[in-house]
């Protein structure tokens, strides 16, 4: 039934939100259109490359490379705030009842969420990677594919983890989608998104260290830019998985409060 | 299976609504507390239509919602099938579904096949049956031929009738009608009554609890009612019996021109005449307004008396109507509203 679930809510939300032509082409106009801005933002600096320091190395990227990943890191962090935000429209749509009346497993339904979002990224990867390829020559320095594997599976599982703990935030505050969109400017700066994480002030990395976003760019960018071995990236790889066992757990439990709490103060409905 | 005695039952059922304000964003915050349900009880038996009556807020969908687990009880217990609503709400969610005014609780960018095949997988419906249960509802309906469009494109009245698809879908054992014609056409109301009547509780055998305002619907459906007024149950029983032990006794219906205040308040402290319910404007004839009054006799003699009364007081009784009380009727003794 857990399955049958996932596979439900997933159908359901691709139809909803990302079914028609209109939704395709923003989703992939969109995050190109900021992408290339990154990109030609670096250029009047006369450099193709960007200096990535970590753990006292200096790796050198391929700037459009950096960009890249930059911006496909970011569009699914966003995607995962969209999913965590689709509970929030199941309130206003009048629909969170009928949901929430059924006996099915609500980590299923959190799961199917966060499932057709990933979905639906898969579209604006493709057509994100392509044109990148197509008309920027990114340089790919791959050492270690297990590295790099590893590094695009954990930053996706620890961004669907934290994208469920912001769906389960949903059901508990009904200004949730307020926070969540709030995160984004925040995050885009502290995360290492825009420039390498040593240009940041030093009071601030304590805060971009707390970001599954932090080191999903780090290992994912240094694994297929820098050339990067499973030893060079092995401390953002663990950090990432305590994050998806942190963000999974924060999700179950708020789930099951945020559910527990809206029934006691009558908010399922109430705006 | 369980042992119960009712199919649904509530013991003493209290639900408070908190809201707390703060004042000019500093200070101290102002809590309200408002009571919605005062120890409520009643059961239903299997099989039962039940309908639970009441003004505007006075607790219906409240009482509704804490059966079929949507919100918490403050006080109080409540069972389905001898099932715990807050402590075993799974298996309460898995054998009630619920249907409510409106138009909530479906997915407008789906078609109306695929909403219910959505909820069949959340209620996990066996695979080979969700097909077949999908074109049976749909076609119990009659919304066979438009299950392929996308609900946005429905009327009122074709989202209606596929919410109580998807409140079948589960084949629920108790199923909860929190208003189900409310703003419909009169007889598109008129099919959705025959249907919840004839098909879902003669045919299928569902016990059913239904609110409504509307007391025609209650009348003509429900085999037991109960009041609710201010979130206390003040009446329940079968409608007749509740007639019969209402000293409300018969009912004179009077249209009158020329209705004075001086004379409706002392039609109130004539012999025989138990209470003078409502006086509301009805319309005009040869350019003087019309006031329609509704009186409680004890019996069919007071009426002389009352007409005797009003032609004293220089009123024109322009009809009179004697009738045994009615649901209406009754839900003006017990709430006191018109």
């Amino acid at each position: 039934m857990f399955l049958r679930t996932v596979l439900a809510e997933a159908r359901k939300n691709i139809k909803q939100y990302f079914f028609t032509a209109r939704a395709l082409f923003w989703a992939l106009a969109l995050p190109l259109g900021n992408g290339l801005y990154l990109y030609f933002l670096y250029l009047p600096f006369g450099s193709r490359t960007v200096n990535l320091e970590f753990t006292s190395r200096v790796f050198t990227l391929d700037l459009a490379g950096f960009t890249l990943i930059g911006q496909l890191l970011y569009s699914f962090f966003t995607m995962m705030l969209l999913a965590g935000v689709a509970f929030d429209a199941e309130r206003w749509q009048g629909t969170l009842e009928s949901v929430l009346l059924s006996p099915a497993n609500r980590i299923a339904i959190l799961l199917g969420m966060a499932l057709a979002n990933t979905l639906s990224y898969v579209w604006l990867l493709m057509g994100v990677m392509f044109s990148w390829v197509m008309f920027l020559n990114v340089s790919v320095v791959i050492s270690d594919l297990p590295a790099l594997l590893a590094s695009v599976l954990l930053s996706y599982l620890s961004l669907v983890a934290l994208g469920m703990s912001l769906e389960a935030f949903c059901i508990h505050s009904r200004r949730a989608h307020m926070y969540v969109n709030m995160l984004q400017e925040p995050i885009m700066f502290l995360s290492g998104l825009i420039f390498p994480l040593q240009s940041m002030p030093e009071a601030l990395l304590p805060i971009s260290y707390l970001l599954p976003l932090t080191f999903g760019l780090i290992s994912v960018r240094l694994t297929l830019l820098g050339g990067a071995s499973i030893f060079d990236v092995a401390i953002p790889l663990t950090i990432l998985g305590i994050m998806i066992i942190i963000f999974t757990a924060s999700a179950v439990w708020l789930v099951g409060y945020a559910e527990r709490n809206a029934k006691a103060k009558a908010t399922l409905t109430q705006f | 299976m369980r042992g119960y005695s009712s199919a649904v039952e509530a013991r003493e059922l209290s639900r408070d609504y908190i809201s707390a304000r703060r004042n000019r964003f500093v200070g101290r915050k102002r809590t309200t507390v408002v009571k919605a349900l005062d120890n409520v009880s009643f059961e239903i038996q299997e099989g039962e239509l039940f309908g639970l009556l009441g003004p505007n807020g006075a607790g219906k969908t409240t009482t509704v919602k804490i059966l079929c687990t949507l919100l918490e009880p403050t006080g109080g217990h409540a069972f389905v099938k001898g099932y715990d609503v807050v402590k075993e709400a799974k298996h309460v969610r898995s054998i009630v579904n619920m249907v409510a005014g409106g138009e909530r609780m479906l997915y407008y960018r789906l078609t109306g096949r695929e909403n219910l095949t959505y909820f069949a997988d959340l209620y996990d419906v066996p695979r080979k049956e969700v097909s077949s249960r999908v074109n049976k509802l749909l076609e119990l309906v009659g919304l066979s031929e438009r299950g392929n469009d996308e609900v946005e494109k429905y009327s009122k009245g074709m989202k209606q009738r596929l919410q109580i698809c998807r409140g079948l879908i589960n084949d629920p054992e108790v199923l909860f009608l929190d208003e189900p014609t409310l703003g419909l056409d009169v007889n598109i109301a008129k099919d959705i009554r025959r249907f919840i009547r004839e098909e879902i509780v003669r045919e299928q055998g569902k016990t059913v609890l239904l609110t409504t305002h509307y007391m025609y619907e209650a009348e003509e459906m429900c085999d037991r009612v109960g009041f609710l007024n201010n979130g206390r149950l003040v009446a329940v029983g079968q409608p007749e019996e509740l007639k019969r032990k209402t000293p409300s006794g018969f009912s004179v219906e009077l249209m009158v021109i020329r209705l004075t205040d001086d004379a409706f308040e002392g039609l109130k402290l004539l012999k025989n005449v138990t209470k003078v319910i409502a006086t509301e404007y009805v319309g005009e004839t040869e350019g003087e307004k019309i006031d329609r009054l509704i009186i409680n006799v004890e019996s069919d003699k007071a009426v002389p008396a009352v007409l005797d009364y009003m032609s004293a007081k220089h009123c024109r009784v322009v009809s009179v109507n004697l009738r045994g009380p009615t649901l209406e009727d009754l839900f003006m003794f017990y709430t006191g509203e018109t």
